[in-house]
């Protein structure tokens, strides 16, 4: 198999599972009221803390009302490519011995399967994350998504969007290479997502956690899936940070790689093939 | 065990007669015809382990604690060669390793011991090469994506596969012409009866051309119609292009209407290698005409026109 058809297969593959996804147009449509209720629940819980707590003051990193209300509105839209769950047909596919059909395949699993679960989560997600985005847009004037701090920090934000969907697919791949142990089951699945989660600062802003925190939580690996993208759209990443920021993700979407694929090729060697 | 072949015996007489009349500058070599095994099982073991919890009243509690591993030799020393082109039966009962053996043809497992050579190559040391020139149905599995029209899964194999569009085009028409799916292409998968999606899975493992076809009970749940169109389907393919066959199945008419050669396994050892007519004659000697139950109720269903 060389380099080339391994691509145009991945395209493929990618493009049936895209399709695939496509076809649940009503659970987009529900996730896409999940994530606006949640995002007017935030904007209101902060302009709470924010209106009685003069302006900010408890927080000396340096991010407004405005901006935590922009964040939020772009967090909930990029929250999309995070991995709540393993990619449901490869989670059947493990549990039921599917595996065996998998490798029948002459494509590297670990290939085969990075392709296969990040076209699955975007099948939806590019919906579902445009509509809440849109959502926040039209919010009024106190609870809306405000304009992009420069023009240059737009397109950082773009690129930095782009490596946060290979940040999040590697996680979610080194996720699902633990979670082929079958006899794990799903608990420290669900931890490690939940714990990357938190740390995304979907739930809460990065920047308004204590100070003594903030080195450590710009350098943990996932901030770069939400925290990173926005601040260079709000401004409280300047541009000129934008390239070691975006460095970070790649960083870590390399090291997940690395890790999952390690996992996952010493996990093959001695698989179970489930059922008869 | 079938008794070796006699072996031939030499006129030696003959023979130096006719090698004295030779001019002397004749040397003779004796060649012995190397015929190469497709197939090549040497001594295969292969052991799960099986947790098993704890008996008695706190067995329950106690199992959550600490568990009692046992070794289920699920290959115990398989053993066989099959040429090219052949199609060979594997039957046996559950749990007697078929699908096992099959697994490590097809490269998913690696076994605990013993050598595997197929088409020249272990199968598990490369198996991405080696995949790509072998195909396998597992009758109980689907190759199929489950949401989308069968159109489109074929065409996200032939990109796995890289077979070139030309080829693609003629190898689709001809396999699903003959096994009368042209109809069904655009329909999703999840739609289809199980007949009709079998047969889509015949295609999806064929549409590479392999050397060599896997089929794990592949007419599992078939009614007679499907199961004689999946016969005659199998035996002119092994006829046209010479694909070896090898077949896991419970269903021993599958076995009498396509094999040859049929392989028996219990207990992970190989029982009894020969023609199917040789366990005929061991265990039912007396049966001597048997009606073929699948064709009298393919016969029965169009009749009724039911299909």
């Amino acid at each position: 198999m060389n380099f080339r058809s391994t691509c145009k297969a991945c395209i493929s593959l990618f493009r049936i599972r895209m399709a695939e996804g496509l076809q649940y147009r009503v659970s987009a449509i529900s996730g896409v009221f999940v994530s606006v209720f949640w995002g007017l629940l935030e904007c209101v819980l902060f302009t709470v803390f924010y209106t009685y707590s003069d302006n900010g003051a408890w927080n000396n990193n340096g991010l407004a009302l405005p901006q935590t209300i922009s964040y939020v509105w772009l967090a909930q839209g990029l929250f999309v490519l995070q991995t709540m769950s393993i990619d449901s047909e490869i989670m059947g596919k493990i549990n039921n011995g599917d595996v065996g059909v998998e490798l029948c395949r002459p494509l590297n699993l670990y290939t085969h399967w990075f392709v296969k679960s990040s076209a699955g989560k975007l099948g939806t997600a590019w919906l579902r994350s445009l509509a809440t985005i849109l959502a926040g847009l039209l919010m009024p004037a106190g609870y809306a998504l405000g304009a992009p701090a420069s023009a240059l920090g737009f397109a950082c934000f773009l690129l930095s969007a782009g490596m946060a969907f290979v940040l999040c697919s590697s996680f979610a791949m080194f996720v699902t290479a633990i979670r082929l142990n079958i006899t794990w089951g799903d608990g420290p699945t669900y931890m490690l997502l939940l714990f990357s989660g938190i740390l995304s600062g979907t739930y809460l802003p990065l920047r308004l956690w204590p100070d003594f925190m903030q080195t450590f939580l710009y350098l943990q690996p996932f901030g770069g899936f939400a925290d990173i993208p926005v601040q260079l759209y709000i401004g409280s990443l300047t541009p000129s940070a934008a390239l070691p920021a975006i460095g970070l993700q790649f960083f870590w979407s390399i090291v997940f790689i690395a890790a999952g694929r390690t996992i996952m090729n010493h996990k093959l060697k001695n698989i179970i093939v489930q059922g008869g | 065990m079938i008794a070796p072949p006699v072996p031939l015996g030499w006129n030696y007489e003959r023979m130096n007669a006719i090698l004295s009349q030779l001019p002397v500058n004749v040397m003779i070599f004796c060649t012995k015809e190397v015929h190469q095994m497709q197939i090549v099982l040497k001594d295969i073991r292969k052991t799960f382990k099986v947790y098993k919890r704890p008996e008695g009243k706190w067995g329950l509690l106690k199992g959550a604690f600490m568990r009692n591993v046992t070794q289920v030799e699920a290959l115990a020393g398989i053993g066989f060669e099959i040429a090219e082109g052949e199609l060979v039966g594997y039957i046996g009962p559950n749990g007697a390793g078929k699908s096992t053996t099959v697994k490590v043809m097809s490269g998913i497992l690696t076994p605990d011991n013993g050598e595997c050579t197929i088409m020249g190559k272990v199968p598990w040391k490369n198996r991405v090469e080696h995949v790509s020139k072998i195909g396998v149905v597992f009758g109980q599995r689907s190759q199929l994506w489950w949401d989308v029209p069968v159109a489109d899964s074929f065409d996200v194999l032939k990109d796995i596969y890289a077979i070139p569009t030309g080829d693609y085009k003629t190898r689709l028409a001809e396999l699903t012409a003959t096994l009368g799916v042209e109809a069904l292409l655009k329909t999703p998968v999840r739609q289809l009866s199980l007949g009709q999606r079998m047969r889509c899975e015949l295609v999806a493992a064929l549409l590479h051309r392999p050397k060599i076809l896997f089929l794990d009970e592949p007419t599992i749940g078939l009614d007679a119609v499907s199961k004689l169109a999946l016969r005659n389907f199998l035996k002119e393919e092994n006829r046209k292009y010479g694909v070896t066959m090898v077949l896991t199945t419970h269903d021993m008419d599958d076995i009498e209407a396509l094999c040859e050669r049929v392989m028996v396994i219990g207990h992970g050892q190989l029982l009894y290698d020969g023609r199917l007519g040789g366990l005929q004659e061991k265990y039912a000697p007396e049966v001597i005409t048997k009606v073929n139950t699948d064709a009298m109720i393919a016969a029965m269903y169009n009749d009724l026109s039911l299909v």
